[in-house]
């Protein structure tokens, strides 16, 4: 049977190498090795799919809303429903994956929203127009599944770059779908369909590759390294877990809200940019709507390398100065997004606009990835429940921003922007306080109380009975393998000490 | 010496001049109403892609001999009702003609002559669901709007028509929407059952 020893091992049949979880340490971008690489191609596909659904009416809009009828109220209204669906589906999400396993998970949620897609060309009505929005957008919660299954492959040193690859890959869908849903409209269009049937048809596109890409999943991917969670389960390698105690443990844990209203003010701005920015420029500059359209995807496109970068960059401050490191990075770059927001909100002139927009998305989107480089150590039982509420929390601050400052006529545009700047400032400030026993927080170190090792965090969420019965063992090599999260300058002078049992005797 | 900063202040005026006869933005509000324009339809609610309006427009005979000598060509357009521009700011009025987006959709465009002309005009298949009037403009030979006439007073409540859009649906739209959801459904319960029995032959 299997023997777990200290320090990465490098088994033979695994591509990369990997830790006593069998986790990757490294992360080959162009590889499509089974299971580490494979799993991360399928996972940011499949979310770059329903991005691209789910934001697949905004580009079409001006033909929409005549064939539909629709007024800007029901335009405005449509945008909150498409990102508020998400909110309660992420965290839903978060739970099953700890359940059942990101595969199973992911492509259920995918082929269950499938259909909404492909309703929407029979849409006729502002209500049915809504209603689809609203239920297309369930489908971004596989963000969490995302997340959760990069967390599941890849070890602490290159975790935060999965994840941040992963995230930033499937949110281009975003600023990808703006360019791809006019390209196929008027294809359909030239080839002799009227204008209110060609937005029809080309609703199929994404609606197919959404679908197609469930398929993959199902067909290629894994969710742990060493398989499915019902294999494993059944054969007793894997523990079930019981839904109760996973989501009392993820909901109970206070980072995991913190880290849910920051990240509303990263990513929920981000949402909130998707939808109104071309609308924006159109507006102020009067600029032609396929110009417009234009400047809108390269909002969501700087995330090729924003986001990534943001993973990168924690992973790489992880490694130097451990958590703390981590954070800092986080609250520094999240506050200087908001700073450039408010900048944005204030420049009159479009060339000015452009650079500053451009400069502050790659903020923001950096944020996003740097939050995720945290996430995966807040909890391992409950991975999925903390990832979940992050995830929602982005919504929750879409929702809410453009509730207070994007609906109506209150406050103009601009104006709406430099309020948003300020409250993604003032969101940012409860990231001071977060703090691990083992590792510290931003202003205070790690605690020197004997009880404040990883062991012990990560065990605090297993009662004694559970333990006896063998239940933490996942989370005993985690905590293990979490250790370098102290720091370069710390993790040298503390040698690792033999605090994993030998497993399965 | 004198002589230079009045060349200079001559040539400015000059300039000025010319930028404003180039870059003139064309106000509705300095357009006369001199055409009469009468549009006529089988009845009041019309369908796009089948019904047919006729349209009428000529200079009002009331006026003065040579008021359209400027007149080279005329447009004639569907224009939106008040009612059918609220909360919508893709159709709202604007005193500027090179920013107004009240009229989107031409029925005719020709030479203008002295005396009336008709039209008959089929509604395209792209005109959305709203309620309209009939809008034409005068244009001079360098294509500038320079008078203008509607089959609707100044307040744009009378002689209002509707015409409702197609749906642009399809019944084979229809089907294929139904077949391709319900084959996701399907294919997601084949696969659990899939992976059921692999469970069960693990554990054996």
């Amino acid at each position: 049977m299997e023997i777990s020893s200290n320090g990465a091992e490098t088994q033979p049949k695994f591509a990369l190498p990997v830790d006593s979880e069998h986790k990757a340490t490294e992360f080959r971008l162009f590889s499509v090795a089974a299971p580490h690489m494979r799993a991360f191609h399928l996972s940011w596909v499949s979310f770059f799919a329903c991005f691209v659904s789910t934001f697949a009416a905004p580009p079409l809009l001006p033909i929409i809303r005549d064939n539909l009828n629709l007024t800007a109220t029901d335009i405005g209204n449509a945008g909150i429903a498409s990102v508020s669906g998400a909110v309660f589906a992420r965290l839903a999400m978060g739970t099953a994956c700890d359940l059942f396993g990101p595969r199973l998970a992911s492509a259920s949620l995918i082929l269950l929203t499938a259909p909404v897609v492909f309703f929407t060309s029979i849409a006729s009505s502002p209500v049915s127009f809504l209603l689809v929005r609203f239920f297309t957008g369930f489908s971004l919660a596989t963000f969490v599944s995302t997340q959760f299954w990069m967390s599941s492959m890849f070890s602490a040193p290159v975790v935060g770059t999965a994840n941040g690859v992963a995230g930033g890959w499937g949110n281009l869908g975003g600023g990808a779908t703006q360019l791809i849903m006019p390209l196929v409209f008027g294809l359909i269009r030239d080839i002799g369909a009227v204008k209110f049937t060609a937005w029809r048809i080309a609703f199929f596109i994404p609606a197919l590759f959404q679908t197609l890409s469930a398929f993959a999943i199902l067909l290629f991917g894994q969710d742990l390294p060493d398989g499915n969670y019902k294999r494993l389960q059944k054969s007793g390698d894997k523990q079930k877990d019981k839904f109760s105690r996973v989501f009392y443990h993820g909901i109970t844990n206070y980072r995991g809200w913190i880290l849910a209203l920051t990240y509303g003010y990263c990513f929920g701005v981000e949402l909130t940019i998707d939808n109104i920015i071309a609308e924006y420029f159109y507006d102020r500059f009067n600029l032609k709507l396929h110009t417009a359209g234009i400047i809108a995807a390269s909002f969501g496109l700087a995330n090729i390398i924003s986001r990534p970068g943001g993973g990168m960059l924690s992973d790489a401050m992880g490694k130097r100065f451990g958590m703390r490191g981590r954070l800092w990075t986080l609250w520094t770059v999240q506050t200087l997004g908001g700073v450039f927001c408010i900048i944005l909100g204030q420049v009159g002139s479009l060339s000015a606009s452009v650079a500053v927009m451009i400069i502050f998305s790659f903020f923001v989107q950096a944020a996003c990835g740097l939050t995720f480089g945290v996430v995966p150590f807040v909890s391992r039982r409950s991975l999925g429940v903390i990832s979940g509420m992050t995830g929602g929390g982005g919504n929750v601050g879409a929702v809410v921003t453009q509730l207070i400052f994007f609906k109506g006529s209150r406050y103009s545009k601009e104006t709406g922007i430099t309020l948003m700047g300020i409250m993604i400032i003032c969101c940012s400030l409860p990231l001071f306080l977060i703090y691990f026993p083992q590792w510290g927080g931003m202003f205070c170190g790690p605690s020197s109380d004997k009880t404040a090792t990883e062991e012990d965090y990560y065990m605090s969420e297993w009662s004694s009975n559970e333990k006896d019965k063998g239940l933490h063992e996942a989370s005993l090599k985690f905590a293990d393998n979490s250790r370098r999260e102290r720091g370069r300058s710390v993790h040298s002078q503390t040698l690792p000490s033999n605090a994993t049992p030998p497993a399965n005797v | 010496m004198a002589a230079a900063p009045r060349l200079l202040l001559g040539f400015l005026l000059v300039l000025a001049c010319f930028s404003e006869t180039c870059f003139a933005t064309i106000t509705f509000s300095s357009l006369p109403r001199t055409l009469v324009v009468t549009a006529s339809h089988p009845q009041r609610l019309l369908k796009a892609g089948e019904d047919k309006i006729t349209v009428r427009w000529g200079l009002n005979q009331t006026l003065a001999a040579g008021t359209d000598s400027a007149y080279k060509s005329i447009k004639v357009e569907l224009c939106y009702a008040p009612i059918s521009q609220v909360d919508r700011a893709w159709r709202k009025t604007v005193d500027n003609l090179s920013k107004d987006k009240t009229c989107q959709f031409k029925i005719v465009k020709g030479p203008y002559t002295t005396t009336n002309q008709s039209s008959e005009w089929t509604i395209e298949r792209d005109v959305p669901t709203a309620t309209y009037f009939v809008r034409a403009y005068a244009l001079d030979a360098k294509d500038n709007e320079v008078a203008y006439g509607q089959n609707t007073d100044a307040k744009k409540t009378t002689n209002l028509f509707e015409i409702q859009a197609i749906t642009g649906r399809h019944v084979s739209l229809d089907i294929a929407s139904v077949c391709f959801s319900a084959f996701s459904i399907v294919a997601l319960m084949g696969f659990f059952l899939a992976e059921k029995r692999k469970g069960i032959k693990a554990q054996q």
